[in-house]
């Protein structure tokens, strides 16, 4: 469970002839994880065999069908599988029907879209020279004259004047911009060009047509007929999708097994007259794949040598949801330990503690458990049945904190009923308790266990981590290594916890929690210098810190000067850092009790208004409630989620986990479509 | 008594003040971190775990501010 599955290094020799015999078979074993080879001097990599250019050829026309089509295979679920067999004695003439049915209905469609923008672009041409009111054929073949007919973005007529004032200039408002046409004498052209492209001339062209209203009407109707003809198609195109849906992506599935089979040899190194792969296989299965491959005449052997093998997580059922959210840190190496047992106990937890509330756990879990209905890919369902998890440790929490839609009791004189729109049923829920939740992390002293609680549980985590780290660290690099890298740091962090638990026993915390004797008034911290009396201050916790970071800070020396010199010592203020990741574990407190704040003013100003002194406007009261409630959802889910992700990626992740494997990808593929 | 009320609403508007800066400072902090990481993840769909971790780095700084808040409310 904490390790990856173990996995051995084969070669697979046989004969050329067989490749293809060799790639079926391996594909739909699906077990090894080919290496990519490297040329010798005898062995080259080999070539794709010949079918295979026939094959990606149909393949690149399927899944341009596929696009076009937004077809997508995650979401749909197949009635029947396919039989390989079959779709292949079909596929020439499935191709050819889909090439009839689908491919050129599409290539008609993307004509009609030309069509139709080439009308538009005429259409936004006619409509400014409409607006002007000068028949066409004024407006063009002079002999004398020149004409600019166009748009501008500012009057051009003063500048224009300074030139000649033998011109005539028409100008009509378009817009933000002005339509002109300009008649002058020939000689004057190309200065007045120069004139108007200052001014931000767009020359339109002038269609050879009497009456604009007629040639616009035309285009309208043309643009229309062609729309609906355009819809029409869509329409078929959308029935041949309903109906065809499942064969178009089976046989896209086929042909992509085909292709890989046909692609193997690009994985392999062949010679003249034979061929050999090397690659890794499950321990466990090498014996079947090995019989396998010998009844065929291809013989396998196992290779002894180093390699950094692929990592093939190995979870049992439950836990596996859990490997999306290690993946998504980083793929463990192979002889790494598989973090994803501690990321699936602690998250759900974490969640829970934060979120911790009846309602919203509810909620969240039907949410869940509806859309794993809708989503059927396996990543959302992994995500989904994290959720389910989640939304159950916030149940478990929020029967703890006595939270459903928000707290029932709050520090203040409050009678339930006032804050909670079913205070009183939640205080006869609690009855066995004194109608008082087991947990209240809302009043005073709540929060201090809490508090306390979870920084206890930020020192736990993270030393923790450090042990993993240790076992990493031994495994890779012997005792020595990991002593000096991953035990001192145990130490210090130890040494550290003693001095906040120093701390937090002299002002008083233990006294309040009933778990020592009053420590009266003494300095919290007792450094010597910073106050008089500070010996008062030393306690058994602190005593107990000192020699522990001794000896943190001489075993970190020992690790650090050699690699890093002298100024290596500097590094030591790292300690800092682990203080901040301990007390980082606090929001587990303060994320949950925003919420809960929230949800409190939420219940309290729908209460208000929905039982005032004087008008009560019920529906307005609900509202705010539904509204406030589906926000506070809505960041209660996000932000427990995140900051429970962050709290494993940053605080303990770091402390053992490296990552940078490659994930075990066997040739073949998972066939959703088609069965053999 | 008035010295008395008076050290309360001091000890309320410090807690305040380290929660709010506190705030403002990771705010200021994440807001250039969590613009680069979506590029990244944008570029590239395998960074997103990673963009996450940078992003929420600075969040810690508004643990203290909030850890000083309780110390100054409970402790004095």
């Amino acid at each position: 469970m904490l390790k990856p599955e173990k996995m051995v290094k084969i070669s697979v020799v046989g004969s050329r002839e067989k490749i293809e015999e060799v790639a079926s078979l391996l594909h739909r074993m699906n077990l090894v994880h080919i290496e990519e080879p490297e040329e010798s001097e005898y062995f080259r990599i080999g070539e794709p065999l010949e079918s295979a250019s026939y094959v990606s050829r149909a393949l690149v026309q399927m899944r341009s069908f596929i696009s076009h089509l937004k077809l997508d295979p995650s979401k749909i679920v197949p009635k029947r599988k396919y039989k390989a067999s079959e779709i292949e004695a079909q596929l020439k003439q499935k191709l050819e029907e889909y090439q009839r049915l689908i491919g050129e209905k599409l290539e008609y469609l993307r004509s009609v879209d030309e069509k139709v923008s080439s009308l538009k672009e005429e259409l936004n041409n006619i409509e400014p020279l409409k607006q002007l009111g000068i028949p066409a054929r004024l407006l063009k073949r002079y002999k004398t004259l020149r004409v600019f007919v166009g748009m501008v973005k500012e009057n051009p007529e003063s500048k224009l004047s300074e030139i000649t004032s033998e011109f005539e200039m028409f100008a009509k408002e378009y817009g933000k911009e002005l339509v002109v046409a300009v008649f002058v004498k020939a000689e004057y052209g190309d200065e007045f060009l120069r004139i108007l492209q200052e001014s931000g001339f767009r020359e339109l062209p002038v269609p050879d047509v009497d009456d604009f209203d007629a040639r616009i009407a035309e285009i309208e109707k043309e643009i229309e007929s062609l729309q609906s003809k355009k819809e029409q198609i869509e329409k078929e195109i959308e029935e041949i999708k309903v109906k065809e849906a499942e064969t178009i992506l089976a046989i896209e599935e086929f042909l992509s097994i085909q292709m890989d089979k046909y692609e193997l040899p690009l994985k392999t190194l062949v010679s003249r007259y034979s061929f050999v792969l090397v690659g890794y296989i499950p321990a466990k299965s090498l014996d079947t794949f090995k019989a396998q491959m010998d009844s065929n005449g291809v013989a396998v052997e196992v290779l002894e040598e180093e390699g950094e093998p692929p990592t093939k997580l190995n979870n049992p059922v439950g836990v596996r949801n859990f490997e999306l959210l290690t993946t998504t840190f980083g793929v463990p190496k192979y002889k790494e330990i598989d973090p994803t047992l501690f990321i699936a106990i602690f998250f759900p937890i974490f969640f829970g503690m934060m979120l911790g509330d009846i309602g919203y756990g509810l909620l969240v879990t039907i949410l869940s458990l509806y859309l794993k209905r809708v989503f059927k890919t396996e990543g959302w369902q992994r995500m989904l049945n994290i959720g389910v998890y989640a939304g159950v440790m916030s149940i478990v929490f929020g029967v703890i904190y006595g939270e459903c839609f928000g707290p029932f009791v709050v520090p203040g004189e409050y009678e339930p009923y006032q804050i909670h729109f079913i205070g009183s049923q939640l205080e006869h829920f609690y009855e066995f308790h004194h109608g008082h939740p087991i947990f209240d992390r809302v009043e005073e002293m709540g929060v201090k266990i809490l508090l306390f609680a979870t920084i206890i549980i930020g020192i736990a985590k993270i030393l923790f981590g450090f042990a993993l780290g240790f076992y990493n660290v031994y495994v890779e690099h012997g005792l020595k290594d990991a002593i000096l890298e991953k035990l001192s740091w145990i130490i210090g962090v130890t040494g550290l916890a003693m001095i906040i638990f120093g701390f937090a026993y002299n002002v008083g915390v233990f006294y309040q929690l009933g778990l020592g004797p009053d420590p009266g008034d003494v300095p919290p911290l007792p450094l010597p210098g910073l106050m008089e009396g500070w010996q008062a201050g030393v306690n058994m916790f602190y005593v107990a810190s000192l020699p522990l970071l001794v000896i943190w800070f001489i075993l970190f020396v020992m690790g650090e000067v050699p690699k890093m010199g002298a100024m290596g010592v500097i590094l030591a203020v790292e300690l800092l850092t682990w203080f901040g990741q301990i007390m980082s574990y606090a929001r587990l407190l303060a994320i949950g009790l925003s919420s809960v704040y929230i949800a409190f003013v939420v219940n309290f100003i729908g209460m208000k208004i929905i039982d005032p002194v004087g008008i009560s406007i019920p529906i307005l009261g609900a509202l705010i409630l539904v509204v406030g409630h589906i926000g506070n959802l809505i960041l209660g889910i996000l932000d427990p989620g995140l900051q429970s992700l962050r709290l494993h990626y940053v605080e303990f992740f770091t402390k053992f986990f490296e990552g940078g494997g490659k994930l075990y990808e066997p040739f073949g593929r998972i066939k959703r479509f088609i069965e053999e | 008594m008035v010295e008395d009320a008076l050290a309360k609403g001091l000890i309320a508007v410090g807690a305040g003040l380290a929660v709010g800066l506190a705030g403002i400072g990771a705010g200021l902090g994440e807001s250039g971190i969590g613009a680069a990481a979506v590029g990244a993840t944008a570029e590239d769909r395998g960074f997103f775990g990673l963009g996450i971790l940078f992003t929420v780095i600075p969040e810690t700084i508004v643990i203290f501010g909030l850890v000083i808040a309780f110390i100054l409310m409970f402790a004095f």
